[in-house]
């Protein structure tokens, strides 16, 4: 999978890339608008991470010249704006997400996961690991065959998981996907461990491999 | 508090009455004496006539005689006996008050005397005229009547044209008053005062003309820097937040080590959080949330709460919700839902365990009450990061952002502490 990271901040670029590259992805980088626009005019990505503030040009720009030339790569952009209104716009174009910055990496592998899943897989979208079968587009879950009826928040956390396949999330990283803007707000995480609970308990009374396994005391690994 | 021309007035009306009641006894000096002076001259040309005619007549002895009696008898006021004074003595006057004999009641009446010598058939003799004067009561009386109207006229005209100066004067400093207080620094627009021909106006309007565009543009470079600063500082924070999550991958942590790591992504969240929130009342108070729909509050306050159920069950809060069922409300419904998450978490976050949420939903607002044990003070409740309790995971602009929200909408929010409650408003 190639992925495409449109970051004039090498930092954040590098950190993607590193976190990323332990997946099957393969980064490729982009610093400018130009270099940019050269990159997707030549070959093809499965995931365009775009970085809407460029020096030397509007990555909404670069967003429109793909649509022009009707390629169908999936495009998340980050922003470091959190703008409504650019939200809409970029969406509108024809981006696949939208995420603001600072964003952890694992919400951003599970964000390119599900966009790489959507835009590859189309209407037979399913994750396996062994016994266990996630429909994406259903939004069901099935082990052994057997239906699993999640909630949708437990569904949620699940394929957070599958997109950080033997990645260690902390609690607090969890709380943040979970509760969005006002994770910070609340005063302990236990809900992170109230919903991971109920979803560990009924993965295992369907029979499952406890592929989720906890780290550190608070933090959680999917290993697969 | 009193109007600037009336203070005027009250000087300039105490100054007329001291000048005017001043005048009253100049006046009287200059009336009377005048009065004496042509009653002196009066009293010496009956004497002169008198003279004259008697010498005329050429009577004699006896007949003039005869005649003096009965002249001193009749005539009023003028006295004619033999003297021996000498011809050249010099004249005397002099005032004198004497009854009057002729009428029932007390009269008593000013007379001014003239006496002199003169020469009737080489004989000496002393005339004496006396002619009745105004008394001094009198004219000082009729001076001060007369004055005391003309103080009258004065003060009634002060007051007309004070009332209608203070209208037409002050007309000028009026519209710069209104335009001044209709002045609202977050629609950073400057006031086009009216030009005015008094030059105090013309001064006063180019001043703060210069006093308020300069407040505007530092108003605006604050702005602007709050803004800029808070776009800056999160691409550094994602890259400290990126290292976090990679450093969280490495083979081997310890858990002490695991927990650092945890605490510092803890810390950058809530920069990160606040360097929103501050973006947030920056977007808010430049007016980037214009928009306005049609809002059902109802509904929205019920999915809020829905959001945030798990966070109500797991503090064990008892909820007593009282929603109205349909109500509308026209207004920005992302604001609506950060100013209904915001309350409700602040509800939850400051609340005991098995705590009560109370929340009431009608035309005339939303009241969101949770238990507490102090009041919280009113003063500072509402200001940036100004933190009423012990509690420090919040950004401190929970409650700011809230009141510009309010503010944006033209509601007001209330803090109350009651029966163990606190209370928050909102009157639409």
């Amino acid at each position: 999978m190639k992925i495409l990271i449109i970051e004039d901040e090498q930092q954040l670029a590098q950190s993607i890339a590193e976190y990323l590259s332990e997946e099957s992805y393969l980064c490729e980088f982009a610093t400018t608008f130009n270099q940019a626009l050269g990159k997707i005019e030549t070959y093809h990505y499965d995931c365009i991470l775009l970085d809407i503030m460029l020096p030397d040009g509007n990555g909404m720009k670069i967003l429109e010249e793909l649509k022009k030339q009707d390629k169908q790569d999936g495009v998340i952009i980050i922003s470091a704006k959190n703008a409504l209104d650019d939200k809409i716009k970029g969406l509108q174009i024809g981006a696949d997400d939208y995420l603001t910055k600072p964003f952890h990496l694992s919400e951003l592998a599970a964000r390119i996961y599900s966009v790489i899943r959507r835009k590859q897989f189309g209407n037979s979208n399913t994750v396996r690991q062994n016994e266990l079968e996630i429909n994406l587009l259903a939004k069901t879950v099935s082990i052994h065959n057997q239906l699993v009826t999640l909630t949708k928040k437990e569904f949620d956390l699940l394929v957070y998981f599958m997109g950080n396949k033997n990645r260690v999330i902390s609690k607090s990283t969890l709380a943040e996907h979970l509760s969005g803007d006002f994770a910070d707000m609340l005063d302990n995480h236990d809900f992170v461990y109230a919903h991971i609970k109920n979803l560990k308990k009924k993965l295992n009374e369907a029979g499952y491999d406890n592929y989720l396994k906890t780290v550190y005391g608070t933090g959680y690994k999917w290993e697969g | 508090m009193n109007k600037l021309l009336n203070k005027t007035l009250k000087t300039f009306t105490i100054y007329a009455l001291i000048v005017l009641a001043a005048s009253v006894p100049a006046y009287y000096y200059l009336v009377d004496s005048i009065w004496l002076r042509e009653l002196d001259e009066h009293n010496e040309i009956i004497a002169d006539r008198i003279e004259a005619e008697l010498n005329r007549l050429e009577l004699s002895e006896n007949e003039l005689n005869t005649a003096l009696t009965l002249w001193n008898k009749i005539q009023p006021g003028t006295n004619l006996e033999k003297t021996n004074l000498d011809l050249n003595r010099t004249d005397s006057t002099y005032t004198v008050l004497r009854r009057n004999l002729y009428v029932e009641y007390e009269d008593i009446n000013r007379f001014r005397g003239l006496s002199r010598v003169i020469e009737i058939n080489r004989k000496n003799y002393l005339v004496t005229i006396e002619t009745n004067v105004e008394e001094t009561e009198e004219t000082v009386i009729a001076i001060a009547i007369l004055t005391f109207l003309f103080f009258l006229i004065l003060v009634i005209g002060f007051l007309i044209f004070n009332r209608r100066l203070s209208v037409k004067l002050w007309q000028p400093f009026r519209s710069t008053l209104n335009k001044l207080k209709a002045f609202n620094l977050n629609s950073q627009a400057s006031i086009p005062f009216e030009k005015s021909n008094t030059l105090e106006f013309e001064e006063l309007n180019l001043a703060l003309s210069k006093l308020i565009e300069h407040t505007i543009s530092v108003y605006k470079s604050q702005k602007e820097f709050t803004e800029n600063a808070s776009h800056e500082l999160q691409t550094p924070l994602a890259i400290i937040k990126n290292k976090l999550d990679l450093l969280l991958q490495k083979e081997a942590l310890t858990d002490r080590q695991y927990q650092i790591i945890e605490a510092t992504n803890k810390a950058v969240t809530r920069v990160s959080r606040i360097n929103k929130n501050l973006l947030l009342l920056a977007k808010i108070e430049n007016h980037q949330f214009e928009d306005s729909e049609e809002i059902n509050l109802s509904d929205l306050t019920t999915q809020s709460l829905v959001h945030l159920h798990e966070h109500i069950e797991s503090k064990a809060l008892i909820l007593q919700s009282e929603i109205d069922g349909e109500l509308s409300i026209t207004g920005n419904k992302t604001l609506l839902e950060i100013l209904l998450n915001n309350l409700i978490l602040n509800a939850i976050r400051h609340n005991a365990q098995k705590g009560i949420i109370k929340i009431t939903l009608d035309k005339s607002g939303l009241t969101l009450s949770n238990s507490g044990n102090k009041a919280l003070d009113i003063e500072s409740l509402f200001k940036r990061f100004k933190k009423s309790s012990d509690e420090s995971s919040g950004s401190g602009l929970g409650l700011a952002i809230v009141e510009q929200i309010c503010k944006r909408h033209h509601w007001t929010i209330n803090y109350l502490f009651k029966d163990d409650f606190h209370i928050f408003k909102v009157s639409f």
